[in-house]
């Protein structure tokens, strides 16, 4: 057990895991995880919120005890609160909807390419309607159609992303389809079930695979501006994109620290999953250039 | 011949697309509220004064019935009159379109140029540090959500500053019966700071795609066989390497530009740019239905014909398209 | 060529070795090459995959890739050293050497007309012409390279051109700037047996008439005995011998040379078994009288793929035939052949008599069971009577199973559709095929080529079908290793007396297997018949074409 993990460790050196950007995410998600323990306020607790306070620049003591080290909002907010609030948000929102999407894209383009004729027409007509628009415009008019709510804004997300993941899925999975050994395959009748989840899927997925992070990325921004623009999480709720939307209307005034922060976190977010995405990619598919 | 095939099946193609696209528009914004609530007073009306309203807005007919008068009058560019305004909504968007393409269009002379130009050049040289630079600070650029890259444009360069104005259109001077700000001195000032917001994001990605773009073409066995016939560098360059990723090129840049429009939504809200974008949102909250279908509309029209323009401009290009069969 | 003369020789390549920097170190690509090349004179490189043929063919013409580097030796010019790395390339591409590759349609840029890719090139060497002039050269080189009606031609683009004249233009462009050497890298490779042999044809001309010299890289015997004066036969990166063409292919010295030659498959046009060759190379019709019943009659199948013009548009849809009207016998315990080039249709044949594909008209018997070919072969209970063993063996096998789940998945799936005759087991069949039992846990990626096709066989044998369709089963593999698998498959089918279709575009090794063949045309059976009638005595023009097309040195 003990000369395996070593093994592995000596395979995979430190450096290919612990890049800076992932040791950033890690930091993330970690802070997310433990928001309630270490943030100084609840800010969806109107308790401990005090109004008085509102617009407190960085650095400023608070009646709660505690020091408000990024400023408080208009509201009374603690910043910092907020950002580690909103982070859990932003995040069970990109990643359930990139999961989830992921998985839909994986099904709807394995099937695509291994039934093909009518199936195959049907799904990529949907896909190549929803692809030939902008992801911003159809989550625009996929939050307008259903309305607010974090479970509306992930559903959204859900399908604006959805037919990226089928597009490559069917394209990767029709190259394989038209691989000899699936024509073995199918010459020993296998059943059907076999030949998709014992051929097919295990050779299609890896590219799905090295999407998912670039597609959080995506939904994490996708969030923040359908947020930004007032359809996305309720307002008593931040995420990091209501929170810098939050902060606009103070923004003239100079109080930068309500928007500057919390946006902050977001770009922070955004770049280390990116980044983290890039490497993914391209330690699963050396072939793939980085597009 | 062939031409003429790949027009007519991308005109259809369009269409389809068109079709389907008012379709879930329609239901879409039929779910949000109810509209009459913008033309009587919630407080003060009698169900009498409800009904009416309803009446009048062509409410109490079947839902597809009513898709069906919606289609008849899209398609003579009727999209009702706009509950807040009380103007035809098809009319106030166009009065709202130059704004909107000015932006897009300063962006994309800023975008495209040094998108490309950064592209061709780490792709030329990739693997060198600069190409490594290049492709870092692409990632960080397209990180940055647009919206908070426009209100830090506006807090460095409005605020801390004073060197641009925060929003608004400025000035702005008459030109083939519509107003324009970048024909004024102080119109393109408040110009600059909303088309920096939409372009950094596309220099980014064109310069990504650009740059795999070289790389791809570079590798192809006709550049090794242009210098085995003894082609110079130069003219490999000019005459066999360029022509070939133009094409991929010339679809990025025709694709962001409607991507443009889109993100135009966020930015112009930003920088209080009365376009198209900020009539959308606006109408959004305010429910203001027939606008936003207008709006919608508009939009998914305009990027299906650029879909369309690149694809011919494309065929046009390439002569395996052109000359095909 | 021994003695030392006063004039240095045009090419002279003088204990050349390489290296290849790579990630996990250097590795020897090439040690000590030495040879030389006068004028007028076409030197022939041969040897496997990993010989470093190719390598040396760019060192020569200066386009290796940074990654590599010279550890030593010289390649002389004219007595003047220049560099494998392309230093010199301003004053020797196009000029000096010049050269043709493989991929015809790769070579070419898709968006300039070919005329124009000819003109530029001329221009390129001499700026002083006048691009009128230019052009009427380019014209005249279009027809000495054999394009018919070059002036109308000029301005199309490569994808108007068919393979061959793909290949022609490259040539007309290698031969633009009037270079003394013309480096060709398995210039026919990609291109039909009838073709290959015009195009080389026209280098040979083109070396007798111009006096300009080739090198010629390739893997195919075959080639080199049609058009070569000296070969340098190459085996993981160094010379094993050299001599002139007619001593290697008579009296090679090397046993490497030997065996390359033994494993050419030869073809035979009289009818008597004749002098006994290595290799047992008779055929094996003698299984014929046995059991004359047919095992499998497909009849009249006819597929038509249809060219999509655009949508809303099918005034412009073509319909191109795959298969016209088609008719084919399988004796049963017989193994039968199908010839034919590309698009002859021989592989769609294939898959619609295994039930994996579909075609519109016509139908199959197998064991007096008839089959609706136009419906989905699950479905017309086609599927798994027949087996195929497949062209490239790198995609024939899921990439994500091991050797044992692909071989155990044969015997649990596809032989239990036939339980009377209980199932092998894997262990055994991969005694018989010759693979090691060590191989059973590996992954396909871990296996070399010959040893993936043994698998793709055993994988065929352990669903005990009733018939074995094998596709070209050895073009992706080395001579040597095709001989190999050749014997195998022959043993294998002939020991358990299974009925096997063998298609393939080499006559030597139909002869070498099959009892009976069919010839294949544009979708249409050309010629049939036993095998020795079809090679000793048909009449059929298609057939002697074929016949003549190939290397003359291999057919007796």
């Amino acid at each position: 057990m003990k000369t395996e993990i070593l093994r592995a460790l000596k395979k995979r050196p430190y450096g290919q895991v612990l890049t800076v950007p992932m040791i950033v995410l890690a930091t993330y998600i970690l802070l997310a995880l433990a928001a309630p323990v270490i943030a100084p306020q609840n800010p969806y607790d109107p308790l401990q919120i005090y109004g008085w306070e509102a617009s407190s620049s960085p650095g400023t003591p608070g009646s709660g005890g505690y020091l408000y080290l990024l400023g408080t909002d208009g509201l009374g907010r603690d910043i910092l609160s907020t950002i580690l609030y909103g982070l859990r948000i932003s995040l069970v929102v990109s990643i359930t909807s990139a999961a989830i999407a992921a998985l839909i894209g994986l099904t709807a383009g394995v099937s695509a390419a291994y039934f093909g004729s009518w199936v195959d027409s049907a799904i990529m007509r949907l896909v190549d309607l929803q692809l030939s628009l902008p992801t911003i415009l159809v989550a625009l008019i996929a939050i307008v159609t259903l309305g607010p709510g974090i479970d509306r804004i992930i559903l959204a997300l859900i399908i604006a992303q959805w037919a990226t993941y089928a597009r490559l899925v069917r394209s990767v999975a029709l190259s394989e389809t038209n691989k000899s050994y699936m024509d073995a395959a199918r010459l020993m009748r296998l059943p059907t079930s076999r030949i998709i989840f014992r051929h097919l899927l295990p050779n299609s997925i890896a590219p799905a695979v090295t999407l998912i992070p670039i597609e959080i990325g995506h939904a994490v921004a996708l969030e923040a501006t359908l947020s930004f623009l007032g359809l996305g999480v309720p307002i008593d709720k931040p995420s990091l994109g209501s929170a810098v939307a939050n902060g606009f209307q103070y923004l003239l005034t100079g109080q930068y620290w309500t928007s500057l922060f919390p946006g902050l976190a977001l770009f922070g977010l955004i770049a280390s999953i990116n980044f983290v995405g890039e490497d993914v990619r391209r330690h699963l598919d050396p072939r793939s250039r980085p597009v | 011949m062939a031409l003429i095939s790949v027009a007519l099946g991308r005109l259809a193609q369009a269409f389809l697309l068109l079709l389907a696209m008012s379709l879930v528009g329609f239901l879409g914004i039929h779910s949000v509220g109810n509209p009459v609530f913008n033309i009587v007073n919630i407080e003060t009306a009698t169900p009498e004064d409800i009904r009416n309203a309803t009446i009048a807005l062509g409410l109490d007919q079947p839902i597809w019935h009513q898709y069906g008068v919606f289609i008849s009058n899209v398609v003579r560019g009727n999209f009702g009159t706009s509950y807040i305004y009380h103007m035809p909504a098809f009319a106030l968007v166009i009065s709202k379109l130059p704004a909107t393409l000015e932006l897009a269009c300063v962006a994309m002379l800023i975008a495209a140029p040094v998108g490309v130009g950064l592209g061709l050049l780490a792709g030329r040289q990739s693997g060198t540090v600069f190409d490594r630079i290049v492709l870092r600070s692409s990632v960080f650029a397209l990180s940055i959500p647009s919206f908070w890259l426009s209100m830090m444009l506006i807090l460095a360069g409005a605020i801390l500053t004073g060197w641009f104005p925060s929003g608004g259109r400025g000035a702005t001077a008459s030109f083939l019966g519509q107003e324009w700000s970048v024909l004024t001195r102080n119109g393109f000032w408040h110009l600059f700071l909303p088309a920096l917001a939409l372009a950094i994001p596309n220099i980014a990605l064109i310069a990504r795609l650009s740059r795999s773009g070289t790389i791809e073409v570079e590798n192809l066995d006709f550049t090794r066989f242009c210098r085995a016939k003894g082609l110079s560098p130069r003219r490999i360059l000019l005459r066999h390497t360029l022509p070939n990723i133009s094409m991929p090129i010339v679809t990025i840049i025709g694709l962001q530009f409607g991507g443009m429009l889109a993100f135009a939504v966020v930015v112009e809200s930003i920088f209080a740019w009365p376009g198209v974008g900020k009539l959308l949102i606006d109408s959004i909250q305010l429910l203001d239905r027939p606008v936003v279908m207008a709006t919608l509309t508009f939009i998914s029209v305009t990027f299906v014909a650029l879909n369309a323009f690149v694809d011919l401009f494309h065929a046009v290009l390439d002569p395996r398209v052109r000359l095909s069969s | 060529m021994t003695c030392e003369t006063a004039t240095p020789p045009l090419l002279q390549v003088r204990n050349l070795s390489l290296r290849h920097l790579s990630a996990s170190g250097p590795i020897t690509i090439l040690q000590n090459v030495s040879f030389e090349l006068g004028r007028g004179e076409i030197v022939g490189i041969i040897g496997e995959s990993g010989a470093g043929k190719s390598t040396l063919g760019n060192a020569v013409l200066g386009l290796l890739a940074p990654e590599f580097q010279r550890t030593s030796g010289s390649i002389e010019l004219d007595g003047r050293p220049i560099d494998p790395m392309g230093g010199d390339g301003d004053a020797i591409w196009g000029r000096r050497i010049s050269a043709i590759f493989q991929d015809h349609t790769a070579s070419l840029d898709p968006l300039m007309s070919v005329g124009a890719q000819v003109q530029e090139t001329i221009l390129a060497i001499d700026a002083s012409v006048p691009r009128q002039e230019a052009r009427a050269r380019a014209v005249a080189l279009l027809a000495r390279v054999g394009i018919p009606q070059p002036e109308r031609r000029y301005g199309n683009y490569p994808h108007q051109f068919s393979g061959g004249q793909r290949q022609r233009a490259v040539i007309a462009i290698a031969l633009a700037g009037s270079p003394d050497i013309i480096i060709a890298d398995e210039p026919t490779s990609a291109l039909d047996a009838t073709v290959q042999k015009q195009i080389l044809k026209l280098l040979r001309t083109l070396v007798d008439d111009t006096g300009i010299s080739i090198v010629l890289v390739t893997h195919d015997m075959g080639v080199v005995s049609e058009i070569t004066d000296r070969v340098l036969v190459m085996r993981k990166g160094r010379v094993v011998e050299q001599d002139r063409t007619a001593v290697i292919l008579d009296a090679p010295a090397n046993n490497y040379t030997r065996s390359l030659l033994a494993a050419v498959p030869r073809l035979r046009l009289s009818a008597t078994a004749g002098k006994g060759q290595a290799n047992g190379n008779a055929s094996i019709s003698t299984n014929v009288g046995e059991g004359n019943t047919m095992l499998l009659v497909a009849k009249s199948v006819s597929k038509t793929f249809v060219r999509q013009g655009f949508v809303w548009n099918s005034s412009r849809n073509k319909a191109i035939f795959a298969l016209r009207d088609v008719s084919i016998k399988l004796p049963r315990g017989t193994i039968t052949g199908i010839v034919g080039e590309s698009g002859s249709g021989k592989t769609t044949l294939g898959r619609i008599i295994a039930g994996l594909d579909r075609a519109p008209a016509g139908s199959v018997t197998i064991d007096g069971t008839q089959f609706d070919v136009s419906k989905n072969g699950r479905r017309s209970g086609l599927l798994s009577r027949v087996q195929m063993i497949f062209q490239d063996p790198a995609v024939s096998l899921n990439p994500r199973m091991s050797v044992g789940e692909t071989l155990r998945e044969s015997i649990r799936f596809g032989a239990s559709l036939h339980p009377k005759e209980g199932p092998a087991d894997a262990a055994t069949m991969m005694d018989r095929l010759g693979l090691a039992r060590s191989l059973i846990d590996r992954h396909p990626h871990q296996l070399s080529g010959g040893q993936k096709q043994r698998i793709c066989i055993a994988r065929a044998l352990l669903a005990k079908p009733q018939i074995i369709i094998a596709d070209e089963p050895t073009s992706a593999l080395d001579v040597s290793v095709q001989a190999e698998i050749i014997q195998l498959l022959k043993d294998s089918i002939t020991t358990q007396h299974m009925t096997m279709v063998f298609i393939s575009h080499d006559l030597a090794v139909v002869q070498q297997l099959c009892s009976s063949l069919y010839i294949f045309k544009d979708g249409q059976v050309e010629d049939f018949g036993s095998s020795d009638f079809v090679f000793s005595q048909s009449k059929n023009p298609y057939t002697r074409a074929l016949i003549d097309a190939r290397p003359s040195r291999f057919t007796c």
